[in-house]
């Protein structure tokens, strides 16, 4: 009662060929089916990576802030009001794209002057002064806005920092950007020379070495640092002493930020108050502000999450209707071209059965075909899914907007180095290892639950009847 | 007295269709006997093929009794059915019946691959059929690539392979030519006599008919007659018209030149 499986195969794969157009299209129609049945997984899998990196990028994020604020809680911050969101703690961490000074806002410098009267207050240990303007040179850039909206903004090109290179600043504060890609930092005794932001030089064209013009000044460009990507509008800086600063730009003796620092955390809060008073073109914050900054920026992470999770929760209730049709229009189209296949050649299988094949014999011969055919097209299918994953499942399943209503702030949010583009559904779903298996055991599944019935009908025909079957 | 391979009594098989009941076999009472070679003939619609497909296994009566080597065959269960009609019964169609994906030799060897036959055994007995019915060769070729008689060839081979009991064709010559006709019935005949196979075949070609050894005349379901062939005197060798000598390879008698 021994089958020979391997004629019984050999018949099978003959059988499926004999019919080659037949077969190709089956085998096509089976694959998209399969294909869309194992990218949706690959979307799904893609929307979950994104939103966990996403998790563990903003958490990344707060708690180098929390470090940062830690390490500074004795820094208050000093700003005319064209200084506000370039604060110097801040910025290399700040995850949310805020608008770089001097966009529609006029510049406001205060005289070095105030350097020795807040240093005269009890209580200072330090401060450093800064003077931040917008370069001369003006950039026209198109930003992408919610909703898929572009603006078109015009915007200096650049922000020239001076500040006092200062052995003793230089070595207690970071007052100056710690992450130098090519050349040198700037040290005592600077004159004439530039540190630059990486994309600047880029934008400029220079290398280490080279002469660069700032507001028509020639300098000496002699490092370059990386600033992190804050959001979609990039941050362009150049460094220098801050004489040289004040030449370029033209505000001799005056400066736009102070950097105070206390003795002790308790004094904070006085020295703040004083300030405060005193100097009313200044906006103060100290360690308490950014904490509580830092506490807004985290409900509104929540908020954000939430939403993307109910989506994602919404993107999976979907996917998993699409994937049970996708199974069910397999088994069918297994199910009908098979049983069609038995109505085809009942003669066969009366011959079959004449020569002795028994009811088991002439059933699993059928449901062999069956999952042949459904094997060769999970094959075809983890073909089309390597191929087309991202546009099938970015095609069905809802598009994740992690920033729930988009016109909440002119400037969206970006975590991290997540671009929000990238976190529509699928745009980086790739099948793995684990999914081809799990296509393949599908394959089979499917094809031998399609094929279940019309193989049983066939093992039940009557051989003397199919005889008779022309 | 010669062995009794097949025996049938009261044979009864009636369809029903809707509310008609239909008879097509109404009490055939049958013996064959070891190494004959019968012919069974009738109008249509007499129950020749029924009778040869309740023979064969394929289909129950309704009544009556039916012996195969002594085996109550209509008290079988479907398994033990398989085994009867794979081991006991060869099948030659008059639509030849072969798998068109497979080719001459996979075809023979269909019906011993449910069988303790090894692969190579099976090689070899499906190489000495099909020289038997005179296609060396042609093991290779499939079916659309064979005339209509090698097909029947084929098939003949393929009935052969397990040494069935008896071999049941029905209508073998019907979709050949007047020459392929000849060559069929004469294969049999000499696999008849060769080998002792015991064949029943069904025709409604009197000539043919001729050339066993016992015509039966089915009609309304019932042997109403029977008949002597040329197939007995041919066995001893002798023309069955002019009584001369003659080979079983030959086509026509050699000194009267009758067709064979």
């Amino acid at each position: 009662m021994k089958v020979n499986h391997v004629g019984a195969l050999t018949r099978a794969v003959r059988n499926v060929s004999r019919r080659k157009m037949r077969a190709l299209l089956v085998v096509i129609a089976l694959g998209f089916s399969m294909a869309i049945m194992i990218s949706i997984p690959a979307g799904i899998i893609a929307n979950q990576e994104a939103t966990q990196s996403m998790t563990e990028n903003f958490s990344n994020t707060m708690s180098n802030m929390q470090e940062e604020i830690n390490k500074t809680a004795t820094l208050i911050e000093c700003q005319t009001s064209s200084g506000r969101g370039m604060s110097s703690s801040t910025p290399s961490d700040m995850p949310f794209g805020m608008p770089p000074s001097g966009f529609g806002q006029e510049e406001v410098f205060v005289n070095e002057t105030v350097v020795e009267e807040i240093r005269s207050i009890e209580g200072v240990k330090d401060v450093v002064p800064f003077l931040e303007k917008s370069s001369n040179e003006t950039t026209s850039e198109t930003i992408n806005g919610p909703g898929g909206r572009t603006f078109t903004i015009n915007r200096p090109l650049y922000t020239i920092t001076g500040l006092p290179l200062n052995s003793s600043f230089i070595d207690s504060y970071s007052v100056l950007p710690t992450n130098i890609t090519t050349g040198r930092n700037l040290r005592e005794g600077d004159s004439g020379v530039v540190l630059m932001s990486l994309n600047l030089t880029e934008y400029f064209g220079v290398v280490i070495g080279d002469k660069v013009k700032i507001n028509g000044e020639s300098f000496t460009l002699v490092g370059v640092y990386d600033s992190p990507n804050q959001g979609r509008m990039e941050t362009r800086t150049a460094y220098m002493n801050l004489s040289d600063a004040q030449t370029v730009t033209g505000q001799t003796g005056n400066v736009s930020r102070l950097d105070v620092y206390a003795e002790n955390v308790t004094s904070v809060d006085g020295i703040a108050d004083i300030i405060e008073a005193a100097y009313s073109e200044l906006y103060v914050t100290t360690y308490k502000d950014r904490l509580t900054n830092l506490e807004n920026m985290q409900e509104m992470y929540t908020q954000t999450l939430t939403n993307a999770e109910s989506t994602l929760d919404q993107t999976q209730t979907v996917a998993t209707q699409e994937i049970g049709i996708a199974v069910v229009a397999t088994s069918l189209i297994v199910f009908f071209v098979m049983l069609y296949t038995v109505r085809e050649r009942t003669k066969e299988i009366g011959t079959f059965k004449a020569i002795g094949f028994s009811n088991w014999n002439v059933m699993s011969q059928f449901m062999l075909e069956g999952v042949l055919m459904s094997v060769m097209a999970g094959i075809i299918g983890i073909a089309i899914g390597y191929i087309a994953a991202p546009i099938f499942s970015s095609l069905l399943l809802p598009h994740i907007n992690l920033f729930g209503g988009s016109s909440r702030t002119r400037f969206q949010p970006t975590f991290g180095s997540a671009n929000p583009e990238s976190l529509t559904s699928g745009a980086a779903a790739t099948l793995n290892p684990q999914l081809i298996l799990l296509a393949f055991g599908a394959a089979l599944l499917l094809g031998a639950i399609g094929s279940l019935y019309p193989a049983w009908r066939a093992a039940k025909i009557k051989p003397a009847e199919a005889m008779r079957y022309e | 007295m010669s062995e009794s391979v097949l025996k049938t009594e009261k044979l009864t098989k009636i369809f029903t269709m809707g509310k008609r009941k239909i008879s097509a076999l109404s009490g055939v009472n049958l013996q064959v006997n070891k190494g004959e070679f019968i012919a069974i003939m009738g109008p249509s619609g007499s129950g020749k093929t029924t009778l040869l497909n309740v023979l064969g296994c394929l289909d129950t009566p309704t009544d009556g009794m039916m012996t195969l080597n002594g085996i109550d065959v209509t008290k079988l269960s479907e398994k033990k059915l398989y085994s009867i009609r794979r081991n006991e019964i060869g099948f030659i169609f008059q639509t030849f019946n072969l798998f068109p994906y497979l080719n001459a030799r996979e075809n023979v060897e269909l019906p011993m691959e449910c069988t303790k036959k090894s692969k190579s055994e099976r090689g070899k007995r499906s190489r000495e059929l099909l020289e038997m019915v005179g296609l060396s060769g042609r093991e290779e070729h499939r079916p659309h690539r064979l005339s209509a008689g090698e097909q029947q060839r084929v098939a003949i081979a393929r009935a052969l392979a397990n040494n069935p009991a008896i071999v049941l064709a029905d209508e073998p010559t019907g979709n050949l030519d007047t020459e392929n006709k000849h060559e069929i019935v004469r294969l049999l005949g000499r696999l008849n006599i060769n080998q002792g196979t015991t064949i029943i075949m069904v025709t409604h070609d009197s000539q043919i008919a001729s050339h066993t050894e016992r015509i039966l005349f089915l009609s309304d379901g019932k042997i109403t007659k029977e008949k002597q062939g040329l197939h007995l005197v041919k066995k001893k060798l002798m023309c069955p018209y002019c009584g001369s000598r003659i080979q079983l390879s030959d086509a026509r008698c050699p000194s009267c030149k009758k067709r064979l």
